[in-house]
């Protein structure tokens, strides 16, 4: 689950680390207001889990009150479905750096990432210059010894006096990737400020970004969805039930058992030229929840649904049993294409046909039929509104 | 010959006692796999499908000398099991569970590769090879789908596995050794780490990877076949081409993140070196059949 800016500093400052001072707001009154008493210029950051933040207009520097409040207003107007945002004092920048912690899934260990050029996505640094981002592995067990911090310290050109800076931040951020059973801990930019006037530079978080391992959460604190986290009301109601989906925007709802499956069914989907409505699995410890995902998929309004099915625990006859209350229960006004295999699967085609469908055999023929449905006759096209 | 397991492999299962342990261990038995023990805390004396538990691996190791562990054990408590059973001295050991935390992913692949010992999983239907022996959950009772052969099968999924086998079948194959390293983002034991075994198991003509995005396993298998230590024919089914960036296409470890795990990357990876890859399903037949130069 990937946190929002704001919740990532807090987690940064928890364990000491800098971060600029800065005010939560729901609505433009409240952002300007927060704006005037941290005095201008000063930053407008939308919380959005969306990357590129900047270069979608979604950040801003503001030099005044009526400034402030209308870009507030604009940005809780927009299409980006803000919903927050932070309003910060602007740091004085001297350099800036990049700094995270992931994995190293080949190595076993943990990794430091960083680099002498921050501010820049990693996804880009590691395409334009890989050979800038500096790296240290951690032992996992060990954690971060203070000379594995050293060394990334003076790569990245610091002094001793910034070293000294250096090596805390590094220490807290690695706290919170432990303690926070984190995928990445990322400050970026890491702005180191400039020295003037006898007082000496600090290093403070200009961003952070923080994922914690969704199969950590039975242990960390707040793990309840919020509806902020999601694409849509669909997307969310089904994070509720624990049912993995996607929220997309085409014609043809999936719903299928199986993670790789229910990928391949999309790339087939698009290949044949179709549209994805919802990508949806009712495999796994769900195969018994066929009803309330058709519930989910008919929300969307589908020109088909897309049934395709595999399974050795989830069960094609109980899978089956459920698609056939699904569609005494709810009706469904949309074709329903379905190939569903497996364990059981005689006894489920017997099942599907009893309620009506035609049971296919082939994941490319299913998928070739729905794409053609969902170029039919309008009066297919209804759907069922729930 | 197979690679992993066979007919002489003493396994010991995990959670034996458990629904699905129970029910998996008399599938393994009834294929031909030797359980010689299971485990489950408390409840030692029972038995299940005749098979006598024990409290502890330890114990079950020292009455039974066996050699593998298949754990059904949920995935909060996977690592404990892992480390009960590398300290027990078992090098071979497969976990299904769904939703080992990341931070302990990274802990059982590192004690793994310290004990010199194999993990295989978690989040996978785990390991078979058909007519002979498995340790996980395979409906080998469908013989359109796991037909004992001669190509080597390496997956990251579940169902597709299903699927993909079935396509191997249909083109006229069947299966030698089928490993499912599974999808998570740090799996025990990587594509690239299982080649050695294929290469040199005189039971296997080719291999089959069916990958997907996120992650740098694919790539791994093109620089291993870049390096020699593969030199059999390599077909490559990718799930998860049309992708979009930044979602999670089911499993945890389907995702593109840091500007690595592209379809894109590991197709051309695959390209590369040499490996045929197959757009849909269907085609891994035919590329098998191309690869190994048979006319179809």
């Amino acid at each position: 689950m990937k946190l929002f800016e704001y919740q990532a500093k807090e987690a940064f400052a928890a364990e000491g680390i800098a971060i600029p001072k800065g005010v939560l707001c729901t609505d433009a009154e409240a952002a300007a207001r927060a704006a005037d008493e941290l005095g201008y210029p000063c930053v407008v950051k939308s919380q959005v889990l969306r990357g590129g933040r900047g270069k979608a207009g979604l950040i801003r520097l503001v030099k005044g009150h009526d400034e402030a409040k209308a870009y507030a207003a604009s940005l809780f107007a927009g299409p980006f479905d803000v919903r927050s945002l932070l309003v910060e004092e602007a740091v004085d920048i001297g350099r800036e750096i990049y700094l995270a912690i992931t994995v190293d899934p080949e190595a076993a260990t943990a990794l430091v990432l960083a680099c002498a050029e921050g501010g820049v996505e990693i996804e880009e640094l590691a395409r334009t210059a890989p050979e800038k981002i500096l790296r240290e592995r951690v032992d996992i067990d060990t954690g971060l010894l203070p000379y594995q911090a050293r060394n990334l310290a003076y790569a990245l050109g610091f002094d001793a006096e910034g070293a000294k800076l250096f090596v805390p931040v590094l220490e807290a951020l690695w706290r919170v990737f432990r303690s926070k059973d984190a995928e990445l801990a990322e400050i970026n930019p890491l702005f180191v400020t400039k020295a003037r006037e006898g007082k000496p530079s600090r290093l403070i978080a200009g961003d952070g970004k923080l994922s914690i391992d969704d199969n950590a959460q039975f242990r960390q604190a707040s793990s309840e969805p919020e509806r902020s986290r999601f694409d849509s009301d669909v997307a969310f109601e089904a994070a509720k039930d624990g049912i993995p989906y996607l929220q997309f925007d085409g014609d043809i709802s999936l719903m299928c058992a199986g993670a790789g499956l229910t990928t391949v069914v999309y790339d087939l989907v698009n290949y044949e030229g179709g549209t994805v409505a919802n990508y949806l699995e009712f495999g796994g410890p769900n195969y018994k929840k066929a009803v309330r995902a058709m519930e989910l998929c008919l929300k969307n309004d589908p020109k088909v649904i897309l049934i395709v099915t595999f399974g050795t625990i989830a069960r094609a006859d109980i899978m089956a049993d459920g698609i056939a209350e699904a569609i005494a229960k709810l009706k469904p006004r949309c074709p329903i294409v379905a190939c569903i295999r497996g364990t059981g699967e005689e006894a489920a085609v017997a099942t599907l046909k009893a309620a009506g469908l035609e049971p296919l055999f082939d994941t490319e023929e299913a998928v070739r039929r729905a794409v053609e449905l969902s170029r039919g006759p309008a009066s297919n096209a209804s759907g069922a509104k729930l | 010959m197979s690679i992993f397991i066979d007919r002489s492999t003493r396994v010991l299962v995990q959670g034996i006692t458990g629904g699905e342990g129970a029910f998996w261990t008399k599938h393994m038995m009834d294929l031909g796999t030797k359980v010689v023990a299971g485990v489950t805390p408390g409840k030692e004396g029972q038995r299940v499908e005749g098979v006598p538990v024990y409290h502890t691996v330890r114990r079950a190791v020292q009455e039974h000398k066996a050699d593998a562990a298949m754990l059904f054990v949920p995935p909060r408590f996977t690592k404990d099991a892992v480390f009960e059973a590398l300290d027990a001295g078992i090098t071979k050991i497969v976990t299904i569970a769904d939703g080992i935390p990341l931070h302990e992913a990274v802990q059982i692949r590192k004690a793994a590769k310290s004990c010199n010992a194999r993990v295989v999983g978690g989040n996978t239907s785990g390991v078979i090879s058909p007519g002979l022996a498995m340790m996980g959950m395979f409906p080998f009772w469908i013989e359109r789908v796991y037909k004992p052969g001669r190509i080597g099968v390496m997956t990251r999924s579940g169902s597709l596995t299903n699927e993909v086998t079935a396509m191997i079948v249909r083109g006229g194959f069947g299966v030698s050794s089928l490993m499912g390293v599974g999808g998570d983002p740090v799996p025990g034991t990587r594509f690239a780490e299982f080649l050695p075994d294929y290469q040199a198991d005189p039971d296997t003509d080719a291999v089959v990877i069916i990958g997907e995005l996120g992650g740098t396993m694919e790539e791994e298998v093109a620089e291993a076949m870049e390096a020699g230590v593969f030199k059999k024919p390599l077909v490559a089914f990718m799930g998860g081409r049309t992708a979009p960036e930044g979602k999670r296409m089911g499993h945890a470890g389907a995702i593109v993140s840091g500007g690595k795990g592209s379809v894109a990357d590991k197709i051309a990876a695959f390209e590369r070196v040499g490996a045929l890859v197959a757009d849909r399903p269907r085609m891994v037949g035919e590329l098998l059949k191309q690869a190994l130069g048979i006319q179809s």
